[in-house]
């Protein structure tokens, strides 16, 4: 597949920096190629013409701001992000502080009424409590699970309940991926509960029906062990966000799980998150696919229609 | 005009980079339309004596004319290593490079030790820049072969502290930029750069008003980083946050005035 440009050329004269001379010693036989530089490239134009979803992001009173989640959204040209108000990690996670979480991001739905797609906070050692959370938090519009984070593995049996009320309902299941696995040991601050690739492989298949979306390979983990672990479980969405830009992470993803099952978010990361997009080698077709297709088809699974 | 302040050729020990030879690097400054690059050799960072990075760069640029217009080498220059200032000399006159990379999480020597002081003078007199970079790869994911420790705005003081009237190039900004008073005087008159590679850059306001407009540059960081969100930060700039004059700035002019081009 030939490589897309950024933008198509608008200019074609003009003059660059040229900088012969500039290097002591320098002898050459060839000409210099025709290469005008910059002249303004129209950058903004391209970044605003692709609809986006931001899959990855968080509202709070302190850290994740609604309005400073907007501002950026504006800027880049987001339409809709899928907030969520996680449990915080060695937290217990207790029914009453994922109620208030929850009942945070309805109100920020509410504030912001076509802006933000509302996910839900929960835990599932608390069943009775985070099914009726379920219920609750859907008649007021909230869709899917998320940013499910560490307190009960994805795989551990106390989950069985709840995926497969989701599974109901056709909601996605977002959740935390681990930091530092490269490093041999997991980070610090990562609790012995944090779901594994290999994790997420596992409940994968046993509900195969089940949506799931692994968060943020681009948050601290090893996104080439990721993908390689993940490469052949078709019902788990790789989801882009996080702070590291690593340049060659979403071309390495396209590789291993394809462009149907790719999906873009921040987490909070923006510039990273819609800049790596336009930096991957990727057609018109499979960046309108990341940005918001391929998890707008699974909006309308749930009823949440975005077209 | 764009110039990248941060870019380079190379190989990485523990990932696999695309585009980083002088010839795939400059495919990616024509699809982004970057006027010019700063760049220097990966391998500097690994090969305990290097100057043979230094000689692969220099070899390298050399082979192609555009090359030389386009590109603008900047030495791996380590301090605490025999023929150190040979290797400068060499480098700064015979190889005609425009600046100096140094590495002293990964050259193993604190930052104001004194041949680090001695060669950033060194710099100084010559008028050219000496740059940093809080990190070079997210140590989240790296090898466990590789550094565990990242660097903060605060690392850089000691050195400005010893040599306040030289130019500096701080990349790759990943982590808190924090800085008493003191500090923030010092780097506020100091003749440096912020490129815009880095995560941390990213409150516009906040960092126009603690550091100012003239502090701030274009930069990639690539092969390590994509190529497009360091743009993107300045791009997406509205015009209330800076017009088009100092978008200018931000793209070359700030690196254009440093390195007197």
């Amino acid at each position: 597949m030939n490589r897309r440009k950024f933008v198509t050329h608008t200019v074609t004269s003009g003059a660059g920096l040229m900088l012969s001379g500039i290097l002591a010693g320098a002898a050459h036989k060839q000409e210099p190629d025709i290469y005008t530089g910059n002249q303004k490239q129209p950058f903004m134009q391209e970044v605003l013409k692709y609809r986006k979803i931001d899959a990855h992001a968080h509202a709070d009173e302190n850290q994740y701001k609604p309005e400073v989640n907007l501002d950026f959204a504006d800027r880049l040209g987001i339409e809709k992000l899928m907030i969520s108000n996680f449990i915080r990690p060695f937290s217990e996670g207790r029914p009453d502080d994922f109620r208030t979480r929850n009942s945070f991001t309805i109100k920020c739905m509410k504030d912001h009424p076509g802006r933000f797609i509302g996910t839900v906070a929960l835990n599932p050692a608390f069943r009775k409590e985070s099914l009726e959370e379920i219920d609750r938090c859907r008649d007021a519009g909230m869709t899917g699970l998320g940013e499910l984070y560490n307190q009960v593995k994805i795989d551990d049996p106390l989950y069985y309940p709840i995926i497969e009320k989701c599974i109901d309902l056709n909601w996605n299941i977002m959740m935390h991926s681990p930091v530092g696995h490269s490093r041999v040991k997991l980070y610090q601050s990562e609790p012995k509960n944090i779901s594994l690739p290999e994790d997420f492989v596992s409940i994968a298949k046993r509900y195969p029906e089940a949506l799931f979306q692994f968060a943020h390979i681009g948050g601290g983990i090893d996104w080439e062990y990721a993908c390689k672990v993940l490469k052949d479980v078709p019902n788990v969405f790789i989801e882009v966000s996080g702070s590291n830009n690593a340049a060659g992470m979403i071309d390495f993803a396209m590789k291993y799980v394809g462009e149907d099952r790719l999906v873009f978010g921040c987490d909070y990361s923006f510039y990273q998150g819609v800049g790596q997009v336009f930096s991957a080698n990727l057609t018109d077709a499979q960046r309108k696919k990341i940005f918001f297709e391929n998890i707008a088809k699974r909006l309308k699974k749930a009823g949440i229609h975005v077209n | 005009m764009l110039i990248d302040s941060n870019a380079y050729i190379g190989h990485w020990p523990f990932l696999r980079l695309a585009h980083n030879t002088p010839e795939t690097l400059l495919g990616r400054m024509k699809e982004f339309g970057t006027d010019a690059s700063v760049i220097s050799n990966l391998n500097g960072i690994f090969y305990k004596n290097t100057q043979h990075a230094n000689d692969e760069l220099w070899e390298a640029i050399r082979s192609k004319r555009i090359y030389t217009d386009r590109l603008i080498p900047f030495a791996v220059i380590n301090p605490v290593y025999g023929g150190w200032r040979d290797d400068l000399e060499q480098c700064t006159t015979r190889m005609g490079m425009k600046g100096v990379r140094l590495y002293p999480q990964y050259h193993g020597y604190e930052i104001a030790t004194p041949s680090c002081v001695e060669l950033v003078k060194r710099c100084r007199d010559k008028g050219l820049p000496v740059a940093f970079c809080l990190r070079m790869v997210d140590s989240r994911t790296s090898s466990w072969m590789d550094l565990d420790k990242e660097w903060t705005l605060k690392d850089i003081v000691p050195i400005v502290k010893a040599v306040p009237d030289a130019k500096y190039l701080v990349v790759n900004v990943a982590n808190s930029m924090a800085l008493n008073t003191e500090d923030m005087d010092l780097f506020r008159k100091a003749d440096l750069l912020f490129d815009s590679s880095g995560r941390n850059i990213t409150n516009w306001a906040d960092l126009f008003k603690s550091f100012g407009t003239g502090k701030f540059c274009f930069g990639t960081h690539a092969p390590i980083l994509d190529y497009f969100s360091g743009l993107l930060r300045i791009e997406s700039l509205r015009p209330t946050e800076a017009d088009e004059k100092t978008k200018a700035q931000l793209r070359s002019g700030n690196i254009k005035k440093m390195m007197g081009l």
